[in-house]
């Protein structure tokens, strides 16, 4: 049997082993759309967070009473209408972030993974389960976003958050905030992220090997004793 | 002209996928061959221009004039979702190969965010009805121009040595950033 | 026939709770969002004449334009709102001009979707200070390559034609409405 999670596992679970963005490959059009600055990222990443704890919580708390056939329609209204709300909010307090993101806030609505979330996780467990798989999830979200926004501010134009960080002397590099510099950070990002997952697991190998053949070799020494 | 001028911008200055990131998820799930992006592009399309005509009709003339905006997000979801599902059921009726060459993809496209992207960049621009279908048609060519121009260069892909750790997402992603920098080439065009 | 019912059933629970729970922010947030809409409009009516204190919306036009009185009352100009297509999308844009019309005090730029690096150079005070005091008599014409040499030249933004070209547009065209306006004597 299946060893259950705690709810702390559950939560750190969304920021590394099935991290939305660089495991599952979810959620891409606003991680490359929005992330020409850092604090734009974080932006999108709470909005999302939000949407994303809201609806996990309310489908985990109705699972049992939407019949199968309507499900995925249901899952649909109910995170359309807390991204109504996360975007009639934005709007109302902070229009200035609103308008940076433009189109992006309501496209929330299609990021698969919210959806992904609430079929695969929020409809098959409780409620407090649900909400802890989505705040995983919503912060692995966001160290991604931050991460690219940071990455493409400070070489497009030479700051983080605002804060100045390279010198006058460096040219900014304007291909970091066009589309192109999008994807080639988020390629890279991607590729170096696995190729560091890859040498933690070939440690892990050898080391796995190494203590065998140092018991092995101890057993074949007691044996000639 | 002016039709003509939204019709180039959507589908190759402002192309959906490379400069506004609309529909990159079948971007890169679908387009690792020619046969299959073509297909999937000419459902999007079909979807795009279909889901344009009714969501610019929901809106101007039941959300607006009743003070309903608010349910925007809803209703365009809900009308694209249904849309889809009607779609297919109508296509497996009318033709079985047409069925099974487009059929699996359908179910795609209901998430795919270039759809809702498109119904609501048509309203906050507000467009007019003809301006919106002109829209929603170069938007769909454009999608099928960067989806096959993407599978054509993963066919080439495969037979190279890409380094493992970058093999999959990450290289398809640093080729789709080359294609956006060539694709800006157009951008003196209008 | 049992399953059909309870599946319109609670589709239509969800979408009447989801509804009328969404009306409830609307009606909360749309106050909000107007007066911020409200706010912006009225700082940049300001921002593009320096000198003046209060404002009157001329009525009947289509399009936006505002009488704006200096400290004694007296009219020191027009602001008008003007938008207009861009590269990839609208741009907005709010011009101060003289009360003859004649001539450009500033230029503020609302909203717009340019490429950024590129297109958004239009917001930069190398750009828009081009604009003020500049002549709007003959119409405002841009310069590609060269120094401006005429009181009514600008020059345009290197690699970036078309968002020039196109705030150059919709100075002319709004400004244009409003010397129509003013031949009708409605100004």
């Amino acid at each position: 049997m299946k060893k259950e999670k705690t709810l702390l596992q559950e939560f750190v679970k969304g920021i590394d082993e099935i991290n939305p963005v660089m495991k599952q490959a979810l959620g891409l059009c606003p991680t490359l759309a929005v992330t020409v600055s850092a604090i734009n990222g974080i932006a999108m990443a709470l909005a999302t967070t939000f949407v994303l704890m809201f609806s996990s919580l309310m489908i985990s708390i109705i699972r049992k009473l939407i019949p199968s056939q309507v499900r995925i329609a249901s899952y649909i209204v109910i995170i359309a209408t807390f991204v109504t709300i996360a975007d009639l909010v934005m709007k109302a307090k902070f229009p200035a972030m609103s308008k940076a993101l433009g189109p992006f806030v309501p496209l929330i609505v299609v990021n698969c993974l919210i959806l992904g979330r609430a079929e695969a996780f929020a409809s098959k467990n409780n409620p407090l389960k649900a909400l802890f798989d989505a705040l995983g999830n919503g912060a692995g979200f966001l160290i991604v976003l931050f991460i690219m926004g940071s990455i493409r501010e400070l070489f497009g134009s030479r700051t983080i958050l605002g804060f100045h960080i390279l010198p006058h002397s460096f040219e900014p590099m304007l291909i970091m905030i066009l589309p192109a510099g999008a994807f080639i950070t988020l390629g890279l990002l991607m590729g170096f992220k696995n190729a560091y997952t890859e040498r933690v697991k070939r440690k892990e190998r050898e080391d796995i090997v190494k203590n065998y053949r140092a018991v092995s070799k101890l057993e074949s020494t007691n044996q000639g004793l | 002209m002016e039709l003509l001028i939204i019709f180039l911008s959507a589908s190759i200055v402002n192309n959906f996928v490379l400069s506004y990131f609309l529909g990159i998820c079948p971007f890169i799930g679908v387009s690792n061959k020619i046969s299959s992006a073509f297909s999937m592009g000419l459902a999007t399309t079909f979807v795009m221009v279909l889901s344009a005509t009714v969501s610019w009709l929901l809106f101007n003339m039941i959300l607006v004039p009743y003070n309903l905006e608010f349910l925007q997000i809803p209703s365009f979801i809900l009308v694209i979702a249904s849309l889809v599902q009607f779609v297919e059921m109508v296509i497996k009726k009318v033709s079985q190969p047409i069925y099974r060459a487009l059929g699996i993809f359908l179910p795609l496209i209901t998430t795919n965010c270039a759809i809702l992207g498109l119904a609501l960049l048509i309203s906050m621009r507000e467009y007019s009805f003809l301006e919106s279908i002109f829209f929603a048609l170069g938007a769909g060519i454009g999608f099928i121009f960067a989806l096959m121009i993407m599978a054509g260069i993963r066919e080439e892909l495969e037979l190279t040595d890409v380094p493992k750790p970058f093999r999959g997402a990450p290289i398809t992603l640093i080729t789709a950033g080359l294609l956006a920098l060539a694709f800006m080439g157009f951008a003196g065009m209008i | 026939m049992k399953i059909v019912i309870r599946m319109i059933l609670t589709l239509t629970i969800i979408g009447v709770v989801a509804g009328g729970f969404l009306a409830n922010v609307a009606q909360w947030a749309n106050p909000l969002i107007e007066a911020n809409k409200k706010a912006e409009t009225e700082k940049a009516i300001f921002l593009v004449q320096p000198d003046g204190k209060s404002y009157q919306q001329i009525k009947n036009t289509n399009f936006e334009i505002y009488k704006v009185f200096g400290e004694n009352n007296e009219l020191v100009g027009y602001s008008i709102a003007h938008e207009g297509n861009g590269f990839q999308g609208k741009i907005r844009l709010m011009v101060g001009v003289s009360s003859d019309l004649n001539k450009i005090k500033q230029l503020e730029i609302l909203d717009q979707v340019e490429t950024p690096g590129l297109g958004t150079l239009i917001l930069e005070p190398p750009f828009r200070k081009q604009f003020s005091d500049l002549s709007t008599d003959p119409k405002v014409n841009l310069v590609k390559g060269v120094e401006p040499s005429k009181p009514n030249e600008i020059q345009s933004i290197t690699g970036a034609t078309i968002s020039s070209k196109a705030v150059v547009e919709i100075i002319n065209k709004g400004i244009e409405k409003a010397r129509i306006l003013k031949e009708r004597g409605a100004l």
